[in-house]
């Protein structure tokens, strides 16, 4: 044995930095959850500090906690409903179309929000929602309409979230379901063709039936993330006005952890979503099962 | 014959749609552009829409001559770079590594990357290690906690896991060392996989903003976009520009009362967002292939 081990020590030295690196930043955190049942301050440690009990599970008492999780769960679903057949829709227009220059010229342009952060997505929504001198609500005024406060309206948050993420991300989420018509056998059209199937016959019966296992993989992936809403997306358009609407379970772990400093109370929230978002992966994999036969571990 | 109107109708609707999608990425980066373009106090009565009215460089000559931004940009620059490369080296080690299908004990080894993939401690426990090992609040907070990752580690594996073994095996036979054929073998045959990944660490470096807003308070740590960050909500333009000689510049010039609030703002998000537009076009079939590297074990 000490042989075998012996002979693959290059390996194991190489392997070792990125192992140091996880039991730093993964496997202490996760024993560092132990602050949820501790009365924790920044300065001692997290062995030094008191065991609470359930103390610091209060916030499940509290109203506001469970008006975070309403906001999380319609947020979470309103993006999923909407943006999950977006880009497949999306690839199927795009593969209707004829020109080939313009086909990858739209393609090229639907993939560039994705590379911008959400600090400047929401420049931009800045830039045409604000209420001086903003684009729509200049466009409004012109219409004889009132202008909108639309970044800081409790009815207009959740459309503009849903808006914003289909935005910067339709496209690039069309990669994979273009890449998987191209592998659909032309001679299925042709036969189709010959055999008088429309435009619109073709798309139902071959190409949604050839995008079937991507569009199923693609599903199960979505899964693990759909609660973890996007502390990236929402917090920078979160202001006094709209947090009754956009307090999401991130941004509260981040105000009541971070900001203020009731460690102990954010780290008990953040272990349940981790535990949510924990059975949310464990639930796909089993789906994975049965539909691909094989799961993804 | 009749068909083939219908066709001529469908394909015009579909070109027509994706146009739009076009246009709505497209347009506001032009708006946001000549807004920054324009005399501030003139953009603000409205009517700029694609081309500036008062054409004038100074919103960029106050975002570009301030040195809170100019420091931030050097944070963001050598992040990127130092943390591509740290992040890329340290994966594709540990991916090359694993790839030894006869490797003992490499089942557990997967295991005990698996895990981090599926459950983690949360932010604040995460924060509370950074505070231990008195990473807060240093550059090395951009670098070291994010330059392994699970995910870029299994692409690779299963990249490297695609090359011949042939290759790997006639190398061994004339001596080489598994660090030897990395270099010499490895490496160059993975070309398309460490641009792309490398392409999508160097991107989540530029454009992190959390980090730099909630690990670092030091004001001359936080890279470009966590300025934006702190830009967004600023109420008046001294946020922006700080106690800097700038301001005194401005009070000299007679333009300051031209300069608005929101000119400001444009000019330098477009200043962050114009290197990522630059380099895209040479970029995207990189950035393309990636995603379908990433799928191929779906």
């Amino acid at each position: 044995m000490i042989e075998r081990l012996a002979k693959y020590r290059w390996q194991y030295v190489m392997i070792l930095p990125g192992a140091i690196l996880l039991l730093l930043f993964s496997y202490i955190p996760m024993v560092g959850i132990q602050v949820a049942f501790k009365d924790f301050h920044i300065g001692s440690t997290m062995w030094s500090s008191e065991w609470v009990g359930l103390e610091n599970f209060s916030f499940l008492q509290d109203e506001q906690f469970w008006i975070v999780v309403k906001n999380t769960i319609y947020i979470a679903i309103l993006k999923f409903v909407f943006g999950f057949p977006a880009p497949i829709m999306l690839a199927l227009l795009i593969n209707e179309v004829k020109n080939n220059k313009y086909k990858r010229f739209v393609q090229s342009v639907s993939y560039l929000p994705h590379f911008f952060s959400w600090i400047v997505v929401a420049y931009i929504l800045q830039s045409l929602l604000t209420l001086d001198g903003g684009l729509v609500n200049q466009l409004i005024e012109k219409f004889g309409g009132d202008s909108v406060f639309f970044l800081g309206s409790t009815e207009w948050f959740r459309p503009m979230i849903v808006v914003s993420g289909l935005w910067k991300e339709v496209g690039w989420n069309t990669i994979l379901y273009l890449a998987a018509i191209t592998t659909i056998d032309p001679q299925l059209y042709e036969a189709a063709r010959v055999e008088g199937a429309g435009r619109l016959a073709q798309i139902r019966n071959i190409t949604l039936p050839g995008i079937m296992p991507t569009i199923s993989i693609v599903l199960i992936l979505s899964m693990p993330g759909l609660i973890a809403v996007g502390m990236d997306q929402i917090y920078p358009l979160m202001n006094p006005a709209n947090q009754p609407v956009a307090d999401v379970l991130d941004t509260y772990i981040l105000r009541n952890g971070l900001q203020q400093g009731y460690f102990g109370m954010a780290t008990a929230v953040g272990l349940l979503s981790s535990v949510i978002s924990l059975i949310l992966v464990l639930c796909t994999n089993q789906m994975a099962r049965k539909f691909n036969g094989e799961g993804l571990w | 014959m009749r068909s083939s109107v219908r066709e001529r109708v469908g394909q015009t609707i579909i070109v027509f749609l994706l146009a739009l999608l076009c246009i709505s990425v497209i347009y506001p980066f032009l708006y946001m552009l000549a807004v920054s373009l324009n005399v501030g106090s003139d953009a603000a009565k409205g009517g700029v829409y694609l081309w500036p009215r008062e054409f004038t460089l100074y919103n960029y000559e106050v975002v570009l001559g301030n040195s809170v931004i100019q420091h931030a940009y050097l944070i963001t620059i050598s992040r990127t770079i130092v943390g591509t490369f740290v992040g890329l080296l340290i994966t594709l080690l540990a991916a090359y590594g694993l790839s030894y299908r006869s490797l003992p004990f490499r089942k557990s080894l997967l295991g005990y990357v698996l895990i981090t993939m599926l459950f983690s401690g949360g932010l604040i426990p995460l924060y509370i290690q950074l505070h231990h090992l008195s990473l807060l609040n240093s550059f090395w907070v951009y670098i070291i906690p994010s330059a392994f990752s699970a995910w870029n580690m299994f692409v690779m594996m299963k990249f490297i896991q695609g090359i011949p073994e042939a290759l790997i095996e006639s190398a061994e036979i004339d001596g080489a060392n598994p660090v030897r054929i990395l270099f010499v073998i490895i490496m160059p045959l993975s070309k398309p996989m460490l641009a792309a990944i490398g392409l999508f660490t160097a991107v989540g470096h530029w454009n992190d903003w959390f980090s730099g807003a909630f690990y670092v308070s030091d004001q001359s740590l936080i890279p470009v976009q966590t300025f934006l960050q702190q830009l967004l909500s600023a109420q008046d333009i001294s946020t922006v520009l700080g106690s800097n000689n700038n301001q005194e510049a401005l009070a000299r010039g007679t333009m300051l009362s031209n300069v608005t609030l929101m000119s400001i703002k444009m000019a330098t998000v477009m200043v962050s967002a114009l290197p990522i537009l630059c380099v895209y076009p040479f970029l995207q079939k990189y950035f393309v292939k990636g995603v379908l590297i990433g799928s191929v074990k779906g």
